[in-house]
């Protein structure tokens, strides 16, 4: 069973990042007032496109780091994936803690990140990486208040018992402030739209800049990857997961994250992106405190009524 | 067989082309970047085609080259309003009239099929600066800070402009083609962090055609938006740009959805205050002016070297694309000395830092 759980966990990142693909475009199209042209094959167009360019190189990079951030950012996509039961008693990785073995993944993310745009030496990615640790630790705090939220009704830091916990009713419904909050940091995860600090256009591509052909592939995959990932844990986490009636509970499951995808997707799209020091204010006065008042209200919930 | 595989899927999806800009040539870019067939990329590394577009000063002749040696291989030039700037074999020219995306979609074909090689370096590939270190570990300075270890100088900590913290600065030119920079303007920034230090012009921007009109603002107003994340949107006031009459009821939902978007509160109020207006002002004069209404123009008081130092990046970004390129042109006061002699350009940095060297990778870009 285990052997198909981590199967599954590699089918759904694939086909999670080439569905985002096709959204991002379609999105992309629709808000442009364009002729939405997209079909089914056209991320590998792109693919194709990229892996027929050199793989340049910048004077004096670190190497190492350069070549293994991508990796290392879409392996995070993976071991994230893996504490998510896919269906009733599927789960790669079934231990205890699996919300917290999350957590780090996200703190790593911040890491693999700003490796990524250390390594090139060069300006710009060296920018998106100093921006994108300023502006990714707060709001790491976020998720975690809001993942503790999440973990309280179920007694239980694993994630199979926080889908169990859903069974009479979802934790989007408990604790409404939760997924919005979890879906910034989504953003943030990804690098996406008004959380994009780090490869943003303003920076020419931030840390990114440098990158190209088959390591920019790479890396878009792996931004990509990571987006169905949170997808999916969102979808868990605060969408009763692999719960729901008649259909089996993979497919519920999948679906549900189909929609968290597209809701990502759109806000993307759709959200502007303030200067950071703006946003840096926003996170500690504004968006931290809901994370509070979420714990705060599930837990007086739970005291009252538990 | 893969290989040819690969080209052919290569070949379905549009070109990607990075567009150095000069003289009148802005507007021409921003209608072709609507076209299917081409994709403007905003990092030479990511593109395969550069578009030369509009002539060039003789001084950025040196720039193009670092920039053209910053594209991936296979690579190719494509001359756009100009005569061949730089030295190239063969180089394919459009004239104002011709469909200059056809031209560059059989450049790319011929490209990845082989029919035609890709460019050579135009500038040898070797260090930019010989060994000058001295010291234990060639760094040149105290201990294991400063000095210039290889030509390249190691950061320093300087103040910091909001908190008085000891932090490095870090100096670079930056220009003339940076994408988020009005075509031509070349600056050397110091930066700690993202939070400019210190700015001086060493290039005004290039002078560009339409500057008055609905169509104008709407170019400016699509620039904005591309700094706030807001691509869709950017591409949608272009595509209302390029059409003639008629377009007040695109405008209106337009302006619609990037209210929507949260672009007002996103821009700091105050930010870049030039005359009474801060960009949030001069944003909303251009949104007049895009419905068909008059917007009154304000005379800048203040040099833009003055406006920048304090603002981080993205907020400068914000500043510097927020006026129209006359009045920025005006705002950007030159010493003659500069033009001339590159070598004697730094005696006034901050710092003494001569930054020819490794950082300088994305300055052709830049």
């Amino acid at each position: 069973m285990q052997a198909v759980a981590i199967l599954s966990v590699l089918l759904l990142l694939l086909f999670g990042a080439w569905l985002a693909a096709i959204l991002d475009r379609a999105g992309n199209a629709l808000v442009a007032g364009d002729r939405v042209r997209t079909a089914a094959v056209r991320p590998l167009h792109d693919l194709a496109a990229h892996l027929s360019r050199q793989t340049t190189t910048t004077e004096a990079p670190d190497r190492l780091n350069w070549r293994l951030a991508p990796v290392a950012y879409l392996a995070l996509a993976a071991l994230g994936l893996s504490v998510v039961p896919l269906a009733p008693g599927v789960v790669a990785a079934d231990f205890d803690a699996g919300i917290v073995l999350w957590g780090a993944c996200e703190a790593l993310t911040v890491v693999v990140v700003f490796l990524h745009g250390w390594s090139a030496n060069s300006e710009f990615p060296l920018i998106g990486g100093y921006r994108y640790v300023a502006i990714g630790l707060p709001v790491m705090l976020i998720s975690m208040f809001v993942l503790i939220a999440a973990a309280l009704p179920a007694e239980s830091l694993s994630v199979a018992a926080i889908v169990e916990s859903q069974r009479e009713i979802w934790n989007v419904v408990r604790q409404p402030i939760g997924l919005p909050l979890f879906l910034l940091l989504g953003l943030s995860l990804t690098l996406r739209g008004p959380f994009d600090y780090a490869d943003s256009d303003d920076l020419i591509g931030g840390t990114r800049a440098e990158a190209s052909g088959a390591q920019l592939a790479a890396w878009q995959f792996a931004r990509l990857a990571m987006l169905a990932s949170v997808s999916v844990m969102a979808s868990a986490v605060f969408l009763g997961g692999y719960l729901g009636p008649v259909l089996p509970g993979a497919l519920w499951l999948i679906l549900k994250s189909g929609v968290v995808l597209a809701v990502l997707i759109a806000a993307g799209h759709l959200l502007a992106r303030m200067p950071p020091s703006r946003m840096m204010t926003f996170i500690w006065t504004v968006l931290l405190p809901l994370s509070f008042l979420d714990l705060v209200l599930v837990g007086a919930e739970l005291l009252i009524w538990g | 067989m893969a290989v040819a595989a690969l080209r052919r899927l290569a070949l379905r999806g549009p070109v990607p082309v990075h567009a150095a800009i000069g003289t009148d040539a802005l507007a021409a870019v921003d209608d072709l970047s609507l076209d299917p067939r081409i994709s403007v990329q905003q990092s030479p590394r990511h593109a395969a085609i550069l578009l030369v577009a509009g002539p060039l000063r003789d001084e950025d002749r040196s720039d193009l080259c670092r920039l053209h040696d910053q594209l991936p291989h296979p690579r190719a030039t494509v001359f756009w309003r100009t005569d061949p700037a730089i030295q190239i074999a063969d180089p394919p020219v459009v004239s104002v009239e011709d469909d200059a995306a056809a031209t560059i979609a059989s450049v790319y074909r011929s490209l990845i099929e082989e029919g035609r090689p890709s460019e050579p370096d135009l500038q040898p590939d070797t260090p930019p600066n010989p060994w000058r270190g001295k010291g234990d570990h060639g760094q040149g300075g105290e201990g294991m800070m400063g000095g210039t270890p290889y030509g390249r100088p190691m950061a320093m900590t300087g103040d910091d402009l909001r908190d008085g913290l000891q932090l490095d600065p870090y100096t670079a030119e930056f220009g003339p083609f940076l994408p988020v920079f009005p075509p031509g303007l070349k600056l050397r920034i110091t930066l700690q962090g993202d939070v400019i230090q210190f700015a001086k012009v060493l290039r005004p921007p290039l002078p560009q055609e339409e500057q008055s009109g609905p169509s104008a603002a709407l170019r400016r107003i699509a620039r904005q938006l591309r700094l706030l994340g807001l691509t869709g949107q950017a591409a949608r006031a272009l595509r209302l740009a390029s059409v003639g009459d008629g377009k007040a009821a695109g405008v209106r939902r337009l302006r619609r959805l990037v209210k929507w978007s949260g672009s007002g509160q996103a821009i700091p109020p105050g930010l870049g205050r030039v005359g009474g207006a801060d960009v949030r002002d001069r944003l909303a004069a251009w949104w007049e002016v895009a419905s068909g209404e008059t917007a009154e123009a304000r005379a800048p008081d203040r040099t833009l070297v003055d406006l920048l130092p304090g603002l981080e990046w993205s907020e400068a970004m914000l500043v510097l694309n927020s006026f129209d390129i006359a009045t920025l042109t005006g705002m950007c006061p030159i010493e003659k000395r500069e033009d001339k002699a590159h070598s004697e350009e730094e005696k006034d940095a901050p710092e003494p830092h001569d930054h020819d060297g490794h950082q300088d990778q994305m300055r052709g870009a830049a």
